[in-house]
């Protein structure tokens, strides 16, 4: 039996005063003796309750979801960037482009970037309500994160139609555990530009009444590359480490006591390609309260106010705007969960949304006028029943738009851990909600939420404290496809629709192995993704294969570790393997985009950590991609944008301060 | 698939080969020989007799702990049985969970004996067994107890032992 010398301590002590005293106080200490052995640090992670998956705690090996958990501790030893180098660790994640080189996510061999990954900060869902998308590269502040916790799989029954394939949920460190001050800053820098520079301030202090500020900024580039050529080489080379941008700022202030938090969040983010420019302003506000009247019974109402102007466009030499909309979102919900018994949870809620799109450059753009309003409502349920054979979790979400109809979507899941193993069996069924541009330009007037049906199953087993494998299968297929596209209608014009496609989706498995001593650990995975032969989205698909889709590849391997060389420096070396890629980077003699093979790229890092060098105080130096592989960002559809050029070998240097408050 | 199927078949087989790690029945045999300690049978002469019914690492601790230990002056001694039946003149019957199916018999067998049941399995106190354990959401091991039928055994638990029970019946 594992028993670490503490609790031995503790036991022989209970079992001493027990004995010889026979006191009450002795037989009090009872209460506290736990019923597992003591954890190790790699238990303590996988211990940890996450909510991200049910609303209702369970640790990361019981939960009704396929989870990842990053700490805080990964993020600063690996020497991450941004929250792009923390996702391409991540079993599944990738990135790619969509246009006007803006990158987002994808996910499982699928484009994941439109309303298929919900991404959260503190609480607030950052996806633009045009198109629910969620731009990344040199956004988030990933020196201020806690801790990120991910659902590799849908989330429709909880949060609705921006989680069809998962969701990620960061919780930054000011509002969640830091009680002082936090500065940090970040420089990468190739050898021939600048990669970005940004810092950022955290001030939060915990008490009686909690409040916290962020404040962050920062200056990037896409790219690095000097001779970039888009695809129909409409305009000369371009040096995109001076004519791309990647400018993050965000300033992120919360306050809470008992339970009554608000929160807000104001967010821009400056990109582009070389001729467009491309900006997003955001404003996240919510106020929740969480009114506890009685043990079993909490109820929680919600309030949230989302003001954006997100994907706005225009031309970088005039500065002039081509498309400029407000996005708008009064979001009101109640919650409640109630224990009914120790082992059986009920949580239902309602929720009730209007979305507002508003023509700023008054081009009538919404059925002649330049504004358009959709109204939602929703329903979700969720049971959750912990019975000593299996933890069964089922619920249901129902939503109701007055544009686009409605979607239902159930989940069913049993989940376990017995002693070292634990297993997962999950179905669910997601949806996409059309978004405020769906809508607006769907073919023929009208667009269906897109809707998957996704089978997870889990096995994991702890050989030792220290070590912890699980392998996880899916099978995601997706129905009524919304699907972007453009026509040219002359040299000067094209047209841009939606459309629902019949189908897409992959099937694949992932796998992870964990082993964390006191000193080092390292964490390994491997993903595979094949795309379904059914698929009918032709924008995806490459004339080589059929079992991948285009901008993905089919095999993911990566390596995450880090090592205490001394007492203060730590050496973390990490890698990304990625088999081959297709992308469609070349014309044929008619003039069309035709796709070619990407070599496999090993993106190898390495980053020191030299920490507490005065007390509170963390430097940091390292290099990524050590072999200069310059993976290039492929479009995840044949859209007519060439691949954006890999950012070269990248020098990265950190500094973070913190200095905490003494406790009252 | 095939290397799924691969990788879920070795899983399954070192998952046979490997033994359980993360149950601490050291905490268990803790509260077992408080138990033990901090209850009164009608009977205080002869050595105490803590049976395992099933498989169990209880029954390890426990053993452990009766070389060192005694019961309010009783000689501990434990044994470990597949067989219900041979529980004999036992004070303290441990149910462990992979013999829970038993209980319904071992009640029978021991019905009106000062003969404490006591369940590894959460909620069998409701079933007739004097003590059932139960892992709390924080982790922490406690327990439940059927007074009633401890005092148709006549088997008697001090007050503070009773203070500690997540319910009482």
């Amino acid at each position: 039996m594992y028993l670490k010398f503490p609790a031995l301590l503790t036991l022989i002590f209970l079992f001493a005063s027990l004995c010889s005293y026979g006191q009450d106080q002795e037989l009090d200490s009872l209460l506290k003796i736990s019923a597992f052995t003591q954890e190790s640090d790699l238990q303590k992670i996988l211990n940890q309750n996450v909510t991200v998956s049910s609303k209702k705690a369970l640790t990361t090996r019981e939960t009704p979801g396929i989870i990842s958990l990053i700490t805080a501790e990964e993020i600063e030893n690996s020497g991450a960037r941004d929250l792009v180098d923390v996702l391409r660790l991540v079993p599944g994640f990738d990135v790619a482009q969509d246009v006007q080189f803006v990158q987002g996510m994808g996910f499982r061999g699928n484009w994941a970037n439109e309303g298929k990954v919900l991404v959260m900060v503190d609480g607030q869902p950052y996806n633009d309500l045009l198109y629910q998308t969620t731009a990344i590269g040199n956004r988030f502040a990933v020196n201020m994160i806690q801790r990120i916790e991910i659902i590799r799989g849908p989330g429709s029954a909880v949060y609705g139609g921006s989680a069809e394939y998962g969701v990620i949920n960061i919780i930054t460190k000011a509002a969640d555990s830091l009680n002082g001050v936090l500065v940090s800053g970040t420089v990468g820098a190739h050898s021939d530009a600048l990669g970005r520079a940004n810092a950022g301030i955290a001030i939060a202090q915990k008490g009686n009444v909690n409040w916290d500020a962020t404040f962050y900024k920062g200056k990037g580039n896409m790219s690095n590359n000097g001779n970039y050529q888009d695809l129909y080489q409409s305009a000369e080379a371009q040096n995109l480490s001076k004519t791309t941008n990647a400018d993050p700022l965000n300033l992120n202030i919360g306050i809470s006591h008992k339970g009554l938090s608000i929160r807000t969040i104001y967010d821009e983010y400056k990109t582009g390609d070389p001729f467009l420019f491309v900006t997003y302003k955001n404003l996240f506000t919510n106020i929740r309260y969480d009114a506890k009247l009685s043990n079993k019974l909490t109820i929680t109402p919600e309030f949230r106010y989302t003001n954006q102007i997100p994907w706005t466009w225009g031309d970088r030499s005039t500065g002039e705007y081509i498309f400029k909309v407000r996005a708008e979102r009064m979001y009101g919900s109640i919650t409640s969960s109630y224990d009914i018994t120790r082992k059986i949870n009920l949580i239902a809620g309602a929720v009730y949304f209007t979305d507002h799109g508003t023509d700023l450059l008054n081009t009538k753009r919404y059925d002649g006028t330049d504004n358009i309003a959709l109204k939602n409502y929703a329903v979700f349920a969720q049971g959750l029943l912990k019975h000593r054979l299996a933890n069964v979790t089922a619920g249901f979400r129902y939503e109701k738009n007055n544009r686009y109809g409605d979607a239902f979507v159930p989940r069913l899941a049993l989940t376990k851990k017995i002693e070292n193993l634990h297993f997962k069996i999950l179905f669910s069924q997601a949806f996409r909600a059309p978004s405020i541009e769906n809508i607006n330009i769907a073919q023929g007037g009208s667009i269906k939420p897109e809707k998957s049906n996704v089978f997870e199953a889990e096995l994991g087993y702890q050989f030792t404290p220290e070590s912890v494998i699980s392998v996880n299968a899916f099978s995601l297929s997706t129905n009524n496809v919304i699907i972007y596209q453009s026509e040219t209608i002359s040299t000067t014009e094209t047209t841009e629709y939606y459309k629902n496609f019949d189908r897409s989706g992959t099937h694949g498995l992932e796998a992870q192995y964990s082993l964390r001593k006191k000193k080092w650990y390292v964490n390994a995975s491997y993903s595979f993704a094949r795309a379904n032969s059914n698929n009918t989205v032709d924008t995806y698909t490459i004339p080589q294969t059929s079992k991948q889709f285009v901008g993905f590849p089919t095999n993911k391997i990566t390596l995450n570790s880090s090592f205490q060389l001394t007492n203060k420096l730590h050496f973390s070396p990490s890698a990304i393997y990625a088999s081959k890629r297709y992308a469609y980077n070349a014309l044929d003699s008619n003039g069309d985009a035709i796709a070619n093979e990407l070599d496999p790229y090993l993106l190898a890092n390495g980053f020191f950590n030299y920490k507490n060098l005065v007390d509170g105080l963390t430097l940091g130096a390292g290099v990524y991609d050590i072999f200069n592989q310059r993976p290039a960002i492929p479009q995840a559809y044949n859209g007519g944008y060439a691949p954006i050029p890999g950012r070269s070998r990248e020098f990265v240097f950190k500094l973070t301060y913190q200095l905490n408050f003494k406790k009252s | 698939m095939k290397f799924l199927k691969l990788t879920l078949a070795l899983m399954l087989a070192i998952t046979c080969t490997l033994k359980a790690q993360t149950t601490n029945f050291q905490a268990y045999s803790v509260f077992v020989f408080s138990i033990a300690k901090y209850s009164n049978w009608p009977s205080k002469e002869g050595e105490f007799k803590i049976v395992v019914v099933g498989k169990s690492k209880v029954y390890d601790e426990l053993s452990k702990v009766s070389t060192q230990k005694d019961i309010n002056g009783m000689k501990m001694v434990v044994t470990q049985t597949d067989e219900i039946s041979q529980i004999g003149d036992a004070n303290i019957v441990y149910v462990s969970d992979g013999k829970s199916n038993v209980l319904e018999d071992a009640l029978k067998i021991t019905q009106g004996k000062p003969i404490m049941i006591i369940t590894e399995r959460e909620g069998l106190f409701k079933k007739g067994a004097g003590f059932s354990f139960l892992v709390l959401d924080n982790s922490t091991l406690r327990f439940d107890i059927n007074n009633t039928e401890l005092e148709k055994r006549q088997i008697k638990i001090s007050k503070s032992l009773s203070t500690l029970a997540n319910s009482v019946i």
